[in-house]
């Protein structure tokens, strides 16, 4: 599981590009380094080789094999033992030969420049060689020369010199056209060994890197990711219950700052919507408690002692005002569940909305009479489509609304038209209107712009809630305008069929 | 006891009168705040029973503005049952708290010991004498033998008995023991008086003449 991890999994990847990395570049400092080494006894392989060529192998040689004068390098006149060509080349060659240098001079041949290095060098026991004769004999040799070895074989016949690696020795071997063959040679065990040591070094400095690297590697994935840690465990307290709280997003300029701020918004919301859901259940069990205290208390009180009959009759008539309360409240309560639910959105019907607001008209007609309100309609088409019911149920309540809140003798004006594109309708009242601080709550569930229930009067305190939902459901929208002591005035626009 | 009950709800308001009539407490009733303000500062009332939610003045204002001139014992009311309401109640001096739906007998319960506890009193029975005062059972016995007292009556002794050694005038018993709806003939109190005398005995309640009644 914990492999599974992003930090487990960026480890693996970081290690593992490391480790090639790093491998492959100690592996190349390793090839330059042998090949540069390899070089550099090459060189001194020729350079050991070029004073005694013409000494073991002049090219003009008469010896049997020999192709034949002028074939290969610069004519020299052989020189005498002793002779020098100038002074950068340093003392002469001894007639005694080096220690290691077991003198088998053949005659002819001529010592050249840098002897004095190159003999130096095979005295000093670091280099070997090894001459031999047209027939294969060995002509000459030094001491330290493997002895069992024999002349090498020309794989091309036109082929000068060879290189090659022979066990722990590197030999250079130069093929004269008169069949004489002169070997140099050195043994690699110290620079193999060099080599080793190298190699060694080199491993444990990678090991070294690769740790050092992963470590740091383990500590930047660690502090990348701690903020991801924090955001998840704050993240799964707030889904523990505490909605309060929030991420600390201090780095919003990051990346999971961004995210942070991201979450702490949806919180934000998810907060503000369960509040709402809490403040709403609240609500309506307060709005519950009014009507249920009510009826306990009538019975409870009636059935201290024995009452007369009108008494009697009094309770039960409080108890059923009550419970039609009550009754009002639940079927409010469920339409707008239902509403909430979006169960109701099946309905749409064309209809002229004018009809639906004339038969509307026509119920609360009576309300504004006893009133002694004047009830004005103009209405001309309006055709939309949608829930007849639910239109119905939203003029109604505008309707009753404006007659409600509106003073005796008062005014209330309905009308609906067609505008471009839509359905209207306005209720407007000349009543005490509506505070501006109550005006962008008036839609709320169980709000009231008087903070008192005014529920004797069998009002629920949603009716406004459904109508916007309703309204909100067929995608219109319903605004209000409202002047204290002028009166109010709810719109409402739907679509036009 | 004189009680005042405000409360917006009509039919609730006259449950709870009901039920304090029936247990003999003289009732009178507002149905706004500013109507009880103004009952709550103008009569002594043994206590109030006062809801939150009101038009025109809420609960918690009609308190704050009495407690600027009276300590009236306030039981409120309200269908707001979260901890934080409950302490502001009692903050802004309540002296308890009660929430919708309530039990009635729980309510009454209350009331009687809002009374009391306002008058000094912590446990149920004053004794007087060879008479004792149960005021949770509202029961008054005299040598022992409960004594059969109409509410009136009752409340009449209650009152004088919280108030045992004060002289108590006519007009607070007026006060205290009749609402606003009582016919207020005089000599109906002297009629309590004179029975309350008949069933525990002339001497319990002596006559101050120009000044009240006393029980010593």
């Amino acid at each position: 599981m914990i492999l599974h991890s992003i930090k487990w999994r960026l480890q693996a990847w970081h290690g593992f590009l490391l480790v090639c990395l790093v491998s492959g570049l100690m592996t190349g400092f390793y090839m330059f380094e042998r090949r540069e080494k390899l070089q550099a006894i090459d060189a001194e392989l020729a350079e050991v080789m070029t004073p005694l060529l013409p000494r073991y192998a002049p090219p003009n040689s008469n010896g049997p094999g020999a192709r034949g004068p002028g074939n290969r390098g610069p004519q020299r006149p052989p020189l005498r033992e002793g002779d020098f060509p100038g002074p950068d080349d340093g003392p002469p060659l001894r007639d005694d030969p080096p220690a290691g240098l077991s003198e088998q001079r053949p005659p002819g041949a001529q010592p050249m420049g840098n002897r004095e290095r190159s003999l130096a060098a095979i005295s000093s026991g670091r280099f070997y060689f090894i001459a031999w004769a047209e027939g294969g004999e060995r002509m000459a040799a030094a001491t330290n020369a493997p002895a069992n070895l024999n002349p090498p074989k020309q794989a091309q016949p036109n082929q000068g010199r060879i290189l090659r690696t022979q066990g722990e020795n590197r030999e250079l071997i130069q093929f004269v056209p008169s069949g004489r063959i002169v070997l140099v040679g050195t043994s690699l065990t110290q620079t193999l060994a060099q080599l080793h040591k190298l190699a060694l070094a080199l491993v444990l400095i990678g090991s070294g890197i690769v740790i050092v690297g992963f470590a740091v590697g383990w500590w930047l994935a660690s502090r990348a990711l701690r903020p991801i840690a924090e955001i998840s465990q704050t993240a799964s307290e707030i889904a523990a219950g505490d909605l309060s709280r929030r991420i600390n997003a201090s780095e919003t300029e990051s990346e999971l700052g961004q995210l942070a701020a991201v979450l702490n918004d949806t919180f934000e919301r998810l907060q503000a919507t369960f509040e709402q859901q809490r403040q709403f259940t609240s609500d309506a069990a307060h709005e519950l408690r009014t009507p249920v205290s009510v009826i306990l208390t009538q019975v409870q009180s009636t059935l201290n002692k024995e009452r007369s009959g009108v008494e009697y009759r009094e309770t039960l008539e409080a108890c059923q005002r009550a419970a039609m309360r009550m009754k009002k409240l639940v079927e409010a309560l469920l339409e707008l569940a239902r509403l909430d639910a979006g169960q109701t959105a099946g309905k749409r019907e064309p209809m002229d909305l004018s009809q639906c607001v004339a038969e509307c008209v026509a119920l609360v007609r009576p309300l504004a009479e006893e009133r002694k309100m004047q009830l004005q309609s103009d209405l001309s088409a309006a055709p939309c489509v949608g829930d007849a019911d639910q239109f119905t149920l939203v003029i109604t309540n505008l309707l009753t609304n404006a007659v409600h809140y509106n003073r005796d003798g008062g005014e209330v004006r309905i009308s609906t038209r067609a505008e471009e594109g839509s359905a209207v309708v306005t209720v407007s009242d000349n009543g005490p209107g509506i505070a501006a601080e109550h005006l962008p709550r008036i839609f709320d569930r169980f709000y009231r712009a008087d903070a008192a229930r005014t529920s004797s009067q069998g009002r629920s305190g949603l009716g406004l809630a459904i109508t916007k939902s309703i309204v909100e459901s067929h995608g219109g929208t319903i605004e209000v305008t409202s002047e204290v002591g002028k009166g109010s005035c709810f719109k409402v626009c739907l679509p036009a069929a | 006891m004189r009680i005042l009950i405000v409360e917006d709800e009509a039919d609730l308001r006259s449950a709870l009168a009901r039920a304090l009539r029936d247990e003999g407490y003289a009732v009178d009733a507002a149905d706004n705040g500013e109507d009880g303000l103004f009952n709550a500062e103008s009569t002594d009332y043994d206590a109030i029973v006062l809801d939150v939610m009101m038009p025109r003045l809420d609960g918690w204002e009609v308190l704050k503005r009495l407690r600027k001139s009276k300590k009236t014992p306030v039981l409120m009311l309200t269908a707001r049952d979260q901890s934080r309401d409950r302490v502001k109640g009692l903050d802004t001096g309540a002296d308890d708290y009660v929430v919708k739906p309530f039990d009635l007998p729980e309510l009454l319960a209350r009331l009687r010991a809002l009374i009391r506890r306002s008058a000094g009193k912590t446990t149920n029975v004053i004794e007087i004498g060879d008479v004792a005062v149960d005021t949770a059972a509202r029961v008054i016995s005299l040598k022992g033998k409960p004594q059969e007292l109409t509410a009136r009556e009752y409340q009449l002794v209650e009152f004088m008995a919280l108030h045992r050694g004060e002289v108590v005038t006519r007009t607070q018993l007026y006060e205290h023991l009749f609402d606003e709806n009582d016919s207020s003939l005089s000599n109906l109190l002297d009629v309590h008086v004179s029975n309350v005398r008949k069933k525990l005995g002339a001497e319990f309640i002596t006559t101050r003449r120009g000044h009240g009644y006393c029980i010593e």
